[in-house]
C-alpha cells in the first residue's frame, strides 16, 4: 500500500530547546497510527510542525502522498490533503461554523452542492446541528469541540488526518462515539495518526500500528501488546524495561550572578 | 450666508417661535465666551480639533439633497421620511408618529438643548444657531412596526450645520427610528447635530444612526437618551464617515427597571478619526445597560473610546457591562480604548472588557489550518468580528449594506496590500 505520511528524520527546537529529535514515522494510506507518549514528550510540538505553525526550528522531512509539506504554507498543506484535529481548538468569532466549512470546501475544490450536502449528514451524524450557525467552537464544551473538530475532518476528507489528543475532555460515551468514527472513516484514501496518552481510546478502535514516545524521539514501535504493556506498567515501566534515564531539566546550569541580572526589580 | 457672530445671530433667529429666540440669544453669550477646542482638553483628548467658526457660515437656503444612498436602498418599508439639508428641514412625511419642526411650536414646551452648554463650543454653538428641528412624538401605548427614517444631510462646501431632533415616546409605546447621516463627496462642512431621546414610563425605543459622511466633512454629535419607569432603549450607532466622526453619547438611566442596549461598530481608513465618548449613568433601581463597541482602524486612522459606567448612590442592584474591540489593521493605525466604572453604590454588578490589537495568529492559523488562504482567513475574521454587532443592531434591514461596506473597505485595502 502506498505512504500517507512519511516523516523522516524530524528535528525540532523552540528558542534552541530540542523538542523533537530524529523523529520518523510512516504511515501507509489505509492504516490508523497511534503515538501515544508522556505529557511533555512533544507530541502536539510534532502535530504543529507537520500542519506549519509558525515559531519552530525545522530540519529533517515531511511528506503527503509523495508530495513535501515543509515547503508549504499552512494552508497549501491542508489543501494537499492534510488535517489537524486540534487539542485545543480555537474559539473564533463571530465566524459560523457553516460558512467557515463552506469556504474550506470551496478552497478545496469540492463543489458547493456537495459540499452542503456533507455538512447535512455529519453535522446530523455528530449532533453538530444546533451548532452549525454558531461561532465556530464559540461556547462549547470540551467535548463538543473534539466533535466539532471530528465534524470537520468528515466534511473535508482529509488525506491525512492527525488527531491530537481527540480523546481528552471526553467522557466514555463521547469516546466511543468518536472512535467508532474514525474507524468508519477508516478508507484506502485516508491515513490516519492519533495522538493520545491515554490507551483507553485504544480499547475502541485498534491500530495498525503503536509507536511510543518519549523526549522528543520514538522509543519503541509495535502492535497492541505495546499498549496494553503501557496500560499495565506504565511509561516508567517502559522507560526501565528500555533503559531510559528520565532527565530532570531544570533548564542550562545558572550562576549566582545570574539571579541578580534577570531578577526583574521593575515589578 | 451668516457668519457666526452676534450681528448675524439676528438673521439666525428670525423665524423661529420667541422662546426659541431668546435661548438662542443667551447660548449666544456662551457661545462667544468659549474658545474652541484645541484638542488639549481632556474631552478632546487624542483628537486633533482644527475647525475654527471664523472660516464658516450658515446657510439660509439648503442646497441640493442628495441622490439616493447605499443603505436606504436595502430598507424595505418606512413609517415616514423626514429630510432635513445644511440644518433645514426640508420634507415631514410619516404614516405613524406625530411630527412637529421647531416653527409648530408656539411656546416652549420642552427644553431644547440636552447638553450642557456652558463649557462646550459646540454645543454652545447649537444651542446659539440650531433654528430648524424635528419633534417627533409617539404617543401612549402607540407602537410604530417599521422605522421612521430621517436623513440627515450636508451639501454646501464651509457651511456649518445643527440639525435637531427629538424624540419623544409615551407610557407603553413603541417606537423605531433611523438616522442617516451624509455629505457631499469632497465637500468641507461641519455638522453638530443634536438627538434628544425621551422615553418615558414603560415606552420601548429602538433607535438607529448611520454616519456615512463624505471624509472631508466633520460630524459631532450631542446624543442624549433618558429613561423612565421599566423603559426599554436599545441604540445602533454605526460609524463609517466623516474626517472627524465624534458622538458625544449620554445614557441616563432615571426609572426603576429601565435598561439600555448599546451596540455600535466603526470602520476607519485613510487618515479618520472616529470618537466615541460614552457616559452611561444609572440612577433608578433595578436598572441595567449593556454597550457593545466593536471598531478597525487601517491606514492612519484614530479610533477613540471613552466609556463611563456611573452608578449613582442610591442606584441599588444595577446591573451593566461595557465591551469595547479594536482591530489594528496597520502600522499607524491607532485605537484607543479608554473603559471607566464609577461606582458609588454597593449593590451592583459591573464591568468592563477592552481590547486592542491586530488579528489573532491564533484564529489565522485555525482557519488556514483548514485549507482557507491567508487572505481569505482574514476576511472571514473581519466579518466575524463585526458580525456579532451586526446581529444585534436595533433596526432591521440594514444588516447588508452595513456589513458590505466594512467588508468592502477591508477587501480593497487587502488588495492594495495596505493591511499590515
Amino acid at each position: 500500500m502506498s505512504t500517507a505520511l512519511l516523516v523522516s528524520d524530524l528535528s525540532v527546537a523552540i528558542d534552541n530547546k530540542q523538542i523533537l529529535d530524529g523523529f520518523s514515522l510512516e504511515v501507509p494510506f489505509g492504516e490508523i497510527h497511534a503515538i501515544m507518549g508522556p505529557n511533555g514528550s512533544g507530541k502536539s510540538t510534532f502535530c504543529h510542525v507537520l500542519t506549519g505553525k509558525s515559531g519552530y526550528q525545522v530540519r529533517g522531512s515531511a511528506s503527503l502522498a509523495g508530495d513535501d509539506l515543509f515547503s508549504l504554507d499552512v494552508d497549501e498543506r491542508a489543501r494537499l490533503g492534510l488535517l489537524l484535529s486540534f487539542q485545543y481548538p480555537t474559539q473564533v468569532a463571530g465566524v459560523r461554523l457553516r460558512e467557515f466549512m463552506m469556504e474550506a470546501a470551496e478552497e478545496k475544490g469540492i463543489d458547493a452542492a456537495e459540499a452542503a450536502a456533507r455538512i447535512e449528514t455529519e453535522s446530523e451524524r455528530f449532533g453538530m446541528v444546533p451548532f452549525l450557525d454558531r461561532s465556530v467552537n464559540g461556547d462549547l464544551s470540551g467535548g463538543e469541540k473534539k466533535r466539532s473538530e471530528i465534524f470537520q475532518m468528515a466534511v473535508l476528507r482529509p488525506k491525512v488526518a492527525l488527531l491530537d489528543e481527540v480523546d481528552s475532555g471526553l467522557d466514555i460515551d463521547a469516546v466511543k462515539q468518536v472512535s467508532e468514527a474514525v474507524e468508519e472513516m477508516r478508507s484506502p484514501e485516508l491515513g490516519v495518526v492519533m495522538i493520545t496518552h491515554y490507551s483507553r481510546i485504544l480499547r475502541y478502535l485498534s491500530p495498525d500500528r503503536i509507536h511510543v514516545m518519549i523526549d522528543g524521539r520514538i522509543v519503541d514501535r509495535g502492535g497492541s501488546e505495546l499498549a496494553d504493556e503501557l496500560e499495565s506498567d506504565g511509561y516508567e515501566g517502559l522507560r526501565k524495561r528500555l533503559g531510559i534515564e528520565k532527565v530532570v531539566d531544570d533548564g542550562p546550569m545558572r550562576k549566582p550572578a545570574d539571579f541578580f541580572t534577570d531578577t526583574p526589580f521593575d515589578v | 450666508m451668516t457668519a457666526f457672530d452676534a450681528a448675524n445671530h439676528a438673521n439666525s433667529k428670525s423665524n423661529v417661535p420667541s422662546w426659541r429666540a431668546s435661548q438662542m440669544d443667551s447660548a449666544l453669550e456662551v457661545f462667544e465666551s468659549l474658545d474652541e477646542p484645541t484638542g488639549s482638553e481632556e474631552d478632546w483628548r487624542y483628537v486633533d480639533y482644527d475647525l475654527p467658526f471664523a472660516g464658516l457660515a450658515q446657510i439660509e437656503d439648503p442646497g441640493e439633497p442628495l441622490s439616493d444612498g447605499p443603505f436606504l436602498a436595502s430598507l424595505t418599508n418606512n413609517s415616514g421620511h423626514v429630510l432635513i439639508v445644511d440644518g433645514q428641514v426640508l420634507e415631514v412625511n410619516s404614516s405613524s408618529a406625530s411630527i412637529s419642526t421647531l416653527r409648530d411650536l408656539e411656546s416652549d414646551e420642552r427644553e431644547f438643548s440636552v447638553v450642557a452648554v456652558d463649557h462646550n463650543k459646540l454645543a454652545a454653538a447649537h444651542g446659539a444657531f440650531a433654528n430648524d428641528a424635528v419633534f417627533v412624538d409617539v404617543v401612549s401605548n402607540q407602537v410604530m412596526d417599521a422605522p421612521l427614517v430621517i436623513e440627515v444631510q450636508g451639501v454646501t462646501p464651509g457651511s456649518a450645520s445643527f440639525p435637531h431632533i427629538s424624540v419623544a415616546v409615551g407610557e407603553n409605546a413603541e417606537a423605531q427610528v433611523l438616522v442617516v447621516y451624509r455629505s457631499a463627496d469632497g465637500v468641507e462642512l461641519l455638522m453638530v447635530p443634536e438627538i434628544d431621546l425621551q422615553v418615558v414610563d414603560g415606552g420601548r425605543l429602538r433607535f438607529m444612526s448611520v454616519q456615512n459622511l463624505d471624509h472631508a466633512a466633520t460630524n459631532v454629535v450631542h446624543e442624549r437618551m433618558t429613561l423612565g419607569r421599566d423603559a426599554t432603549g436599545r441604540l445602533g450607532e454605526v460609524g463609517l464617515g466623516a474626517k472627524l466622526g465624534r458622538l458625544d453619547l449620554g445614557v441616563s438611566l432615571e426609572g426603576d427597571g429601565a435598561s439600555s442596549e448599546l451596540v455600535g461598530l466603526y470602520f476607519g481608513e485613510g487618515s479618520q478619526t472616529l470618537d466615541y465618548r460614552i457616559v452611561i449613568n444609572h440612577s433608578g433601581r433595578n436598572t441595567s445597560s449593556d454597550v457593545f463597541l466593536k471598531g478597525a482602524v487601517e491606514d492612519d486612522a484614530q479610533s477613540v473610546f471613552t466609556g463611563l459606567l456611573r452608578i449613582e448612590k442610591d442606584a441599588r442592584r444595577t446591573s451593566t457591562f461595557e465591551t469595547n474591540r479594536n482591530l489594528v489593521l496597520s502600522e499607524n493605525g491607532k485605537a484607543h480604548s479608554v473603559p471607566n466604572l464609577e461606582i458609588l453604590c454597593d449593590d451592583v454588578i459591573c464591568g468592563h472588557a477592552s481590547s486592542v490589537g491586530p488579528l489573532q495568529d491564533d484564529d489565522l492559523y485555525y482557519l488556514q489550518s483548514r485549507g482557507l488562504s491567508k487572505e481569505r482567513s482574514e476576511r472571514l475574521l473581519i466579518k466575524g468580528f463585526f458580525q456579532e454587532v451586526i446581529d444585534r443592531l436595533p433596526i432591521e434591514g440594514l444588516e447588508a449594506p452595513v456589513s458590505e461596506e466594512v467588508f468592502r473597505r477591508f477587501v480593497q485595502a487587502q488588495k492594495e496590500g495596505r493591511v499590515a
